[in-house]
């Protein structure tokens, strides 16, 4: 971006090339990568071979249970029936293709500090659903603030990415964030469950505990992404200033000094520690990206971490 | 302490004001910046310090406001120019009245002795205590003030070294009164002389000067008086010749033992004349170079010691004058022929003569002088004057009166300067006319019959009127009729009457100018100009130094330039012996007394000198961020 580009008039040029710019050739051969490197860390796993938990037709034996009328022979396990005599059948594990939720936080939090977690959620959010598709799961990806603002219906197959890149790229942010009333008419409006992984500051005024239990709850299993500018812990700020959250508007008049900036970092990190302890207690599994990160290197600890892949 | 700025009662109101505006601006509500933050409720674990650091803030801010009124405060009394109390009633007021003539160029201390004073004053000045005051006096033909009564250094320091020496005499008792007028009323009133002592007559200014209360002092400089001089210069045309000019210059040795002096001329910038010659000791002695020739315009005489080296003041022995102007006369003659008038015209060749037959048109142009021979045309006013030679019945200026024969002139005005140097007893005239004079008129010449040579004026117009034909005459034969001629056009055009080939420097000049203009520009031998005004025809400067100066007057086509030398010429100045002791009648003049000591710092200076340094600390702690 050049320098005269910062003085024009119409930003729309310069909104455009930084959108292009978001999911250029370089980002799409490192999803490659990306997809390459999952088969190979979790090597043996098939495609759309997600285990889901009903009982069906599958090769991968799941339980026994009593044999009754009607049944198919061909399930019952005679080993058993030879050394216990009791005749039970063998139950395998219903093989189906995983639905996956991307949900990308659009509140006016998240393009604070010029779009950096915003761009960085973006990224990660393609990561995985390019991911997904290669693995040929049913993929939906959802923009909310305080309600469900956009939705990308559900797809698959990887030709789909570049879908994916234009609805990212129309993702606008604004507005208010309320995980709890966006999640509850995303449950409403998705009957069939699946992973949620919801990409977030986690800066809600209504507490971010209420969107993760409304997933929790509604039996989607969450996986949160929180989006970490650093910056954000300890601004360069000074003196007599009048700060107002980019969201709702609230003013409280400081005067700042180095010690009120010192507490201010202190409590960003309980505010991250609290999102932490919560996410343990609850087993939703949680990840903090750094926006300063390259997005490839988050996507792999997500792999490493779990979770994602099965 | 005292205020000597503003007084206590202005200050107070300022300082009021300003006050009032600074705490009105402190009650305003601060208005602060605003910064948007991704998530204010974050912020309410350090909004609990709140309390705190609004105590902080207010705190700050009326540590701020009181530092603004310090500040304020500190201003306010520097503007009042505080000093202590001691220093302004105890302290000396000084007039320092240093000689600034001709004399202080003397070269017999080095580098001069204008410069020696120069440095006794800067002495004298830094020994002021802490309450005196001096004021820088210039004296010169005029007493010239080159500062205020100050005690600053930094403004007495440049007005001693503008101080300088001119070609003119000091005159001591304009420079006393100056001294009296401006001490008058202040206490332990002080003047100081600082010269040669070569300052003219000066127990004459006793009898009508008093210097009352004011202390006397005299610091004197210099330490010999080896000088030549060239006391008068002066240069005139001949009045029948004026292409050759002669000159009148006097030189005089000084000095207490004769020395042969080499004398040079120069005209026009090249030397026409070098003598040598012997002058006793303290002779003056004038000479004469009488039909010089060389020179056209210029002239420069220069003196110096015949073994070549200089005397102590080299500002006398150059001395400056300028030829008298010639310009041409435009000559006008109706006459039928005259064999003898043409060839008296043609002697002097600045004559520019048209000649023109009785009764045909007459040029338009300007005429300084008309010649009408044996008529009486009538004239247009471009004509300024005239002569009538044998003039008709009628249309003469006169009337004719009773026909003549066999006469001559039996008296003449021997004074005039239309007759002056001529021989008219025997001239011997066949026929003519007595003429008849009226009011105003003046008889030149007559017979004893009557009139016969009349001079007067009509509507402005001059002319001089002559009874018979001079061709019936053995007058044409002599040289008296061609010098007639040449002094009738001569008396008309005005030449030489009133040339001054140089002026007297430290007199007020005047300078012959055109009557239509208000002021000239003179530019003097330095090449500085000066616009002087001009009254009655006259530019009037006060010129200070010797050498050619040019003038101009008027603007665009009408530009008149005209030049003129000055010289000093003052053999009182080149008398350069310095005096050690200086008297006003029985007043003896004494030492310079000596200041009460302290510090002479202006507190002023320091209180700003306070604020720009709190100014800069806050500047520092606003910017680095330690009060904010």
């Amino acid at each position: 971006m050049g320098l005269l580009d910062l003085f024009r008039r119409d930003p729309a040029p310069r909104a455009k090339r930084r959108e292009r710019a978001l999911f250029d050739d370089e980002f799409q051969r490192k999803l490659e990568m990306l997809a390459l490197v999952s088969r190979r860390v979790f090597a043996g796993r098939l495609r759309a071979e997600r285990r889901s938990k009903k009982k069906g037709s599958g090769i991968e034996f799941a339980d026994h249970r009593d044999y009754v009328a009607g049944d198919d022979f061909r399930t019952v396990d005679w080993n058993v029936y030879q050394r216990f005599g009791k005749l039970l059948v063998r139950l395998y594990e219903e093989e189906e293709d995983l639905s996956i939720y991307l949900i990308v936080d659009c509140s006016s939090s998240m393009a604070f500090g010029d779009k950096k977690k915003f761009d960085q959620a973006r990224r990660l959010c393609a990561a995985l659903a390019y991911v997904g598709l290669a693995n040929l799961d049913r993929v939906t990806v959802v923009g909310v603030n305080d309600g469900v603002i956009s939705r990308m219906p559900t797809t698959r197959g990887k030709g789909r990415i570049f879908k994916v890149f234009e609805f990212l790229s129309g993702l606008t942010p604004g507005g208010v964030t309320d995980l709890g009333s966006a999640l509850t008419t995303f449950v409403a409006q998705h009957k069939r469950r699946g992973l949620a992984v919801l990409f977030s500051d986690l800066y809600d005024p209504a507490g971010f505990e209420a969107g993760i239990n409304v997933l929790r709850f509604n039996k989607f299993e969450p996986y949160v992404v929180e989006l970490v500018d650093p910056a954000e812990a300890r601004p360069s700020l000074k003196g007599d200033v009048r700060i107002y959250d980019c969201e709702t508007g609230e003013e409280r008049e400081l005067t700042i000094t180095d010690g009120m900036l010192d507490k201010m970092q202190r409590a960003v990190s309980d505010y991250r520690a609290g999102i932490e302890r919560f996410c343990a207690q609850k087993q939703v599994p949680y990840f903090p990206a750094d926006v300063n990160t390259p997005f490839d290197e988050l996507v792999l600890r997500v792999f490493r971490r779990g979770g994602f892949l099965r | 302490m005292v205020f000597a700025g503003l007084p206590l009662a202005q200050l107070l109101m300022i300082a009021g004001g300003a006050a009032s505006v600074t705490v009105l601006l402190y009650v305003l509500k601060l208005r602060r910046r605003a910064v948007p933050v991704p998530f204010a409720r974050i912020w309410d674990a350090v909004f609990r310090d709140r309390q705190a650091t609004e105590l902080f803030s207010k705190l700050r801010r009326l540590l701020s406001l009181l530092f603004q009124l310090a500040l304020l405060a500190l201003l306010v009394i520097a503007l009042g120019d505080p000093k202590p109390k001691q220093s302004l009633l105890e302290g000396r007021h000084l007039v320092i009245l240093v000689d600034g003539s001709a004399s202080m160029k003397a070269i017999d201390v080095k580098p001069s002795r204008i410069d020696a004073a120069k440095t006794q004053v800067k002495k004298l000045v830094r020994g002021l205590g802490s309450a005196d005051r001096a004021l820088i006096v210039q004296m010169g033909s005029l007493p010239s003030p080159l500062s205020t009564m100050s005690s600053d250094v930094t403004e007495l320091d440049p007005a001693i070294d503008s101080l300088r020496a001119s070609d003119t005499r000091a005159d001591l008792e304009r420079g006393l009164s100056f001294a009296i007028d401006s001490l008058r009323g202040l206490p332990k009133a002080e003047i100081v002389v600082v010269s040669d002592g070569v300052l003219g007559d000066v127990a004459a200014i006793a009898s009508h000067l008093d210097l009352g209360k004011a202390s006397f002092a005299f610091l004197p400089v210099g330490k010999s008086g080896s000088n030549l001089a060239i006391s008068e210069f002066s240069v005139r045309r001949y009045p029948l010749d004026k292409s050759r000019s002669e000159v009148m210059l006097e030189v005089a040795n000084t000095n207490d033992q004769a020395a042969q002096v080499e004398l040079t001329l120069l005209g026009d910038g090249a030397i026409i004349d070098v003598s040598r010659f012997a002058l006793g000791a303290n002779e003056r002695l004038p000479r004469y170079y009488p039909d010089l020739a060389g020179a056209s315009h210029t002239l420069e005489a220069k003196i110096r010691f015949a073994d070549g080296h200089v005397d102590d003041l080299p500002a006398d022995d150059h001395a400056y004058a300028l030829m008298p102007e010639r310009h041409r006369a435009r000559v006008l003659v109706i006459s039928k022929g005259n064999t003898y008038l043409e060839a008296a015209l043609l002697l002097d060749e600045y004559l520019d003569v048209t000649s023109v037959l009785p009764g045909k048109p007459i040029p338009s142009a300007h005429f300084d002088v008309a010649i009408l021979d044996g008529v009486a045309d009538p004239l247009p006013d471009s004509v300024a004057a005239a002569l009538y030679l044998n003039p008709p019945e009628g249309g003469v200026p006169l009337k004719l009166g009773a026909r003549l024969s066999d006469f001559g002139f039996d008296t003449w005005d021997k004074k005039s300067p239309i007759l002056r140097f001529l021989a008219l007893g025997d001239v011997q005239v066949a026929d003519g006319h007595a003429l008849s004079t009226s009011s105003g008129d003046r008889v030149l010449g007559a017979s004893d019959q009557g009139p016969i040579l009349v001079a007067g004026a009509r509507s402005g117009h001059p002319f001089v009127a002559l009874g018979f034909d001079p061709r019936n005459s053995d007058w044409v034969l002599r040289v008296a009729w061609p010098l007639f001629v040449l002094n009738t056009i001569n008396a008309f055009v005005e030449e030489d009457t009133s040339y001054v080939s140089s002026f007297r420097t430290g007199e007020v000049w005047r300078i012959p100018a055109p009557s239509s203009v208000d002021s000239a520009t003179v530019t003097d031998p330095h090449g500085a100009q000066h616009v002087v005004p001009v009254k009655e025809g006259r530019a009037v400067y006060l010129g200070e130094e010797a050498g050619f100066y040019k003038m101009s007057a008027g603007s665009g086509n009408d530009v008149v330039q005209s030049e003129f030398a000055a010289n000093l010429s003052d053999l009182s100045e080149s008398r350069i012996t310095p005096v050690s002791e200086l008297a006003i009648g029985k007043r003896k003049a004494g030492r310079v007394s000596i200041g009460a000591p302290g510090s002479k710092r202006q507190l002023w200076v320091y209180l700003l000198a306070v604020v720009v340094g709190l100014s800069v600390l806050e500047w520092i702690t606003y910017h680095r961020r330690i009060t904010v």
